[in-house]
C-alpha cells in the first residue's frame, strides 16, 4: 500500500483545525435543525458542513489563516488530511484549482497533503504531482506480491509493517534538477528515525548514452571467452620451447588454447579445447576480404 | 545562417519584390519560408536558422523541472524586444504578472565574458572535444553590435525586462484557468491572428502566441480533451496562414496516451524538455559539464514547411545549461572521456588480469 504523506509540521504551537469530516454535507446539522439528532458542536475546531463548494472552503481557509497570524508578514501553512476525501465529493479539476490558488498566494508559506496513490486513477497521482514541488512516498518494507493484506500467518510481518517502512523523496529544486532520496524510517518511543539506503539507479544513464558505431561493450560471455585466450607472442613459460603462432596453421593439441583471426562471419565465440576464441566480425562485406594486394596502387597519381 | 542551395531544377520561385527589404527580425528561410527567432541562439541554429513564420511549435514539458518556462521567457522576450504582438495564454490568475519576470537582453559587454571557457594554456591544446570551439569566433564578432535591431539576442535571465516594452496595446493576456471552455482561448486566438494576415505583399508585423501549460490539472476544460484536439488543430491552420507562430507547452504526462500521440502529430516543430537527477554520480561521470546541466532537450521534429525533404539532425539531445545562471545555452551532450586503464567501463571482473596470470609478464 502505498500513502503519500506530509512532513510533519513541528515548531508552530498554534493549530487550527478545519473540520470537514464530521459533517461534509450537512446533513447532521440538517437532522439537528429538525430535532432529531441532538446538536453536539465540537469544540477548538471549525466545522464545514459544504464540501461540495470549494470557493467557500478556499476562503475559509484563507480567513482562518489569516485570523492565526493576524495582518503582518508572517505567513501560515496548510495541512490538508486526505485529498482523497476531497475527491470523493469535488472534481479533480476544482482540486487541483484549490491547491494552486492556495500555492500561489502571498500569505501561505506552504502546503502539505495526503493521498492514498493507490486508490486513484493514474491522471488524478500524476496531476497532483505536477501541482507539487516535493513528492514524498511511503511504502512497506514487505510488499505482498498480490498487493492483498496476506493472511494471519504473515501478523509478524504486519506488525513490523506498522512500524517500519522505505521512504522516497522527489525533490523538485528551482534550477530544474530532481533529487532523490531513498531512506528507510522506524517509529520509536521517541519519534520517528530516518536512515538511508542507497539505491543503484543507473537508468538514467543508459537511456542518454548516443548510440556509438562500435560496440565498446563486452557481454560477460565475451569477457569470459578473451580472458582465457592466449595471446600468440606471450612467453608460455612452462619449459617448453616457445610456440609462437603465426596465424597460418593450428597449434598442436597439448598447447593451451588457439588463436584464430579468421574471416568468418559468424560472431559467436564458441569455446574449444578449453581455450578462448575471438571470431572477427567484418564490418563491411568487401568483395576480396584480406587480399594481399596494397590498396594504395590503385592511386592513380 | 540559411544557406543558398543551389538551383537542381528549372523551376524557381516567384519571391514578391519587396522581400527584399525586410527588417533584421525576419530572415529569409529555405524553400520559401521567413524565419523568426525563438529568442535562443543555439536552438534556432539547430533548428536550421529560426522558427519558420506560419509553424505551431510544441514542447512537452517535464512535471518535474520547469525548464519550458526557460523556453518561453526567451520566446517572449525575443518577440517583445522586436515589438511584436503577443498573446499569450497561462493557467494562472493573473498572467500579466509572469510578464515581469521576464529576461531583458543582455548588453554587449557580457557577451564578451560568454565565450567557452576554453584551456588557456600556452602549450599544446588539445581539442578534443573541437565541435565546442567553431563558435567561438562568431561570438567575438557579435559582441561589437550595437543596440540595433538584430535576428535574436541573447537574454540575461537575472535582468528582467523593462517595463515599455510590455505595457502596451500589442500584448495581450488570458488566463485559461477559469475558462469554462475552450472556445473563448480559441476566439482570442482567431481575433489575434487576424491581424497578420499573409499575402503577397512584404510582411507588415509579425505575431507571436504563447500559451503555456495546456492541458494543467487546474483548468476546468482540462478533461474535454475532444475540444482541446480540435482547439489545436484550428490553431495550426490559423496560424498556418498568418505571419505569425504559436507556441504551446503541455505537461504530456498528464493527458492520455493516444491523446498525446495525436497532439504531438499535430506540431510542425516539436521538443521536449526532461529534467536531470540532482547529485547523480553516474551522470557526472558520463557528462562533461554536468555541473552545470539542469536538464535535457529533445528535439523531435524539425519544422519543414514546404518541402518534402526531411531535416536529420547531428544531434537530437541537447543539454540546457544556464552559464553563470544568467544566460541559456544549449549544448550538444559531450560524453566525459571513458577511462580505459582503470577498467571501469569493462566491469572489474578481472578479465585483463585473468590472462596475465596464465604467463609471464610480456617481454618485447
Amino acid at each position: 500500500m502505498r500513502l503519500w504523506t506530509f512532513i510533519l509540521l513541528i515548531g508552530c504551537n498554534r493549530i487550527h483545525i478545519l473540520d470537514c469530516y464530521t459533517d461534509p454535507l450537512g446533513w447532521k446539522h440538517q437532522l439537528a435543525d429538525s430535532g432529531i439528532l441532538p446538536s453536539n458542536s465540537s469544540a477548538g475546531a471549525c466545522l464545514f458542513q459544504d464540501v461540495k463548494d470549494i470557493n467557500k472552503l478556499q476562503s475559509l481557509i484563507l480567513e482562518l489563516g489569516s485570523g492565526l497570524v493576524g495582518q503582518g508578514k508572517v505567513r501560515f501553512s496548510v495541512a490538508i488530511d486526505s485529498v482523497t476525501e476531497m475527491l470523493r465529493h469535488v472534481p479533480l479539476s476544482k482540486v487541483a484549482a484549490l491547491i494552486s490558488d492556495l500555492r500561489s498566494h502571498d500569505q501561505i508559506s506552504s502546503i502539505f497533503w495526503l493521498l492514498h496513490s493507490d486508490i486513484h486513477d493514474v491522471r488524478v497521482t500524476t496531476s497532483l504531482e505536477y501541482l507539487s514541488s516535493m513528492v514524498a512516498s511511503v511504502e512497506s518494507l514487505n510488499q505482498s506480491s498480490d498487493g492483498l493484506s496476506g493472511d494471519l500467518g504473515n501478523l509478524s510481518l504486519l506488525e513490523q509493517n506498522f512500524r517500519r517502512g522505505k521512504f522516497h523523496v522527489r525533490f523538485k529544486r528551482r534550477n530544474g534538477r530532481v533529487r532523490v532520496m531513498n531512506e528507510q524510517f522506524h517509529m520509536e518511543e521517541s519519534g520517528i528515525k530516518f536512515t538511508s539506503v542507497t539505491v543503484e539507479d543507473g537508468l538514467v544513464s543508459q537511456g542518454l548514452v548516443p548510440k556509438v558505431l562500435f560496440n565498446l561493450e563486452l557481454s560477460e560471455k565475451e569477457k569470459l571467452e578473451r580472458a582465457r585466450v592466449v595471446l600468440p607472442l606471450e612467453h608460455q613459460g612452462n619449459g617448453k620451447p616457445i610456440q609462437i603462432y603465426d596465424g597460418r596453421r593450428s597449434l598442436a593439441p597439448e598447447s593451451m588454447g588457439e588463436v584464430s583471426a579468421d574471416t568468418s562471419q559468424s560472431n559467436t565465440e564458441e569455446c574449444s579445447n578449453g581455450g578462448g576464441e575471438i571470431i572477427y566480425f567484418r564490418d563491411s562485406d568487401d568483395d576480396r576480404p584480406d587480399s594481399d594486394e596494397d590498396p594504395d596502387d590503385d592511386l592513380d597519381i | 545562417m540559411a544557406a543558398t542551395k543551389t538551383r537542381t531544377s528549372s523551376f524557381s520561385r516567384n519571391l514578391p519584390a519587396a522581400s527584399s527589404a525586410q527588417s533584421p527580425e525576419i530572415k529569409c528561410g529555405p524553400n520559401g519560408t521567413f524565419l523568426v527567432s525563438s529568442g535562443i541562439p543555439d536552438l534556432d541554429k539547430t533548428l536550421g536558422g529560426g522558427i519558420p513564420l506560419g509553424s505551431l511549435v510544441m514542447v512537452m514539458e517535464d512535471s518535474e523541472a520547469p525548464h519550458h518556462m526557460l523556453l518561453l521567457r526567451n520566446f517572449m522576450s525575443q518577440g517583445l524586444v522586436q515589438k511584436q504582438p503577443l498573446l499569450y495564454a497561462s493557467p494562472s490568475k493573473d498572467p500579466r504578472g509572469f510578464l515581469g519576470t521576464l529576461p531583458s537582453p543582455s548588453s554587449p559587454k557580457d557577451d564578451k565574458s560568454r565565450s567557452h571557457d576554453a584551456e588557456q594554456e600556452k602549450g599544446l591544446r588539445i581539442a578534443w572535444q573541437y565541435k565546442k570551439y567553431f563558435g567561438e569566433n562568431q561570438s567575438n564578432l557579435d559582441g561589437q553590435r550595437d543596440n540595433k535591431q538584430e535576428f535574436s539576442n541573447e537574454f540575461d535571465l537575472r535582468r528582467p525586462l523593462d517595463r515599455h516594452f510590455y505595457t502596451g496595446q500589442h500584448v495581450d493576456c488570458i488566463s485559461t484557468k477559469d475558462l469554462p471552455n475552450i472556445a473563448a482561448l480559441q476566439e482570442r486566438c482567431t481575433s489575434f491572428l487576424s491581424q497578420f494576415p499573409r499575402n503577397d505583399a512584404s510582411i507588415a508585423c509579425t505575431g507571436r502566441i504563447a500559451i503555456q501549460s495546456l492541458c494543467a490539472p487546474q483548468c476546468e476544460s482540462s478533461n474535454m480533451e475532444w475540444e482541446m484536439l480540435s482547439f489545436i488543430r484550428s490553431l495550426k491552420s490559423t496560424v498556418r496562414s498568418a505571419n505569425a507562430v504559436a507556441i504551446i507547452t503541455f505537461p504530456s504526462s498528464l493527458v492520455s496516451p493516444s491523446f498525446c500521440k495525436r497532439w504531438q502529430h499535430l506540431a510542425d516543430c516539436l521538443v521536449s524538455v526532461k529534467a536531470i537527477p540532482d547529485e547523480d554520480k553516474e551522470l557526472a561521470k558520463l557528462l562533461t559539464g554536468y555541473q552545470e546541466i539542469v536538464g535535457f532537450l529533445n528535439i523531435h521534429r524539425v519544422p519543414r514547411i514546404n518541402t518534402q525533404v526531411p531535416a536529420v539532425l547531428e544531434a537530437t539531445t541537447l543539454s540546457i545549461k544556464l552559464q553563470k545562471r544568467r544566460y541559456l545555452v544549449l549544448e550538444c551532450l559531450n560524453q566525459a572521456p571513458v577511462d580505459g586503464s582503470s577498467g571501469s567501463s569493462y566491469g572489474t571482473s578481472g578479465s585483463c588480469s585473468g590472462s596475465s596470470s596464465k604467463s609471464g609478464s610480456l617481454d618485447f
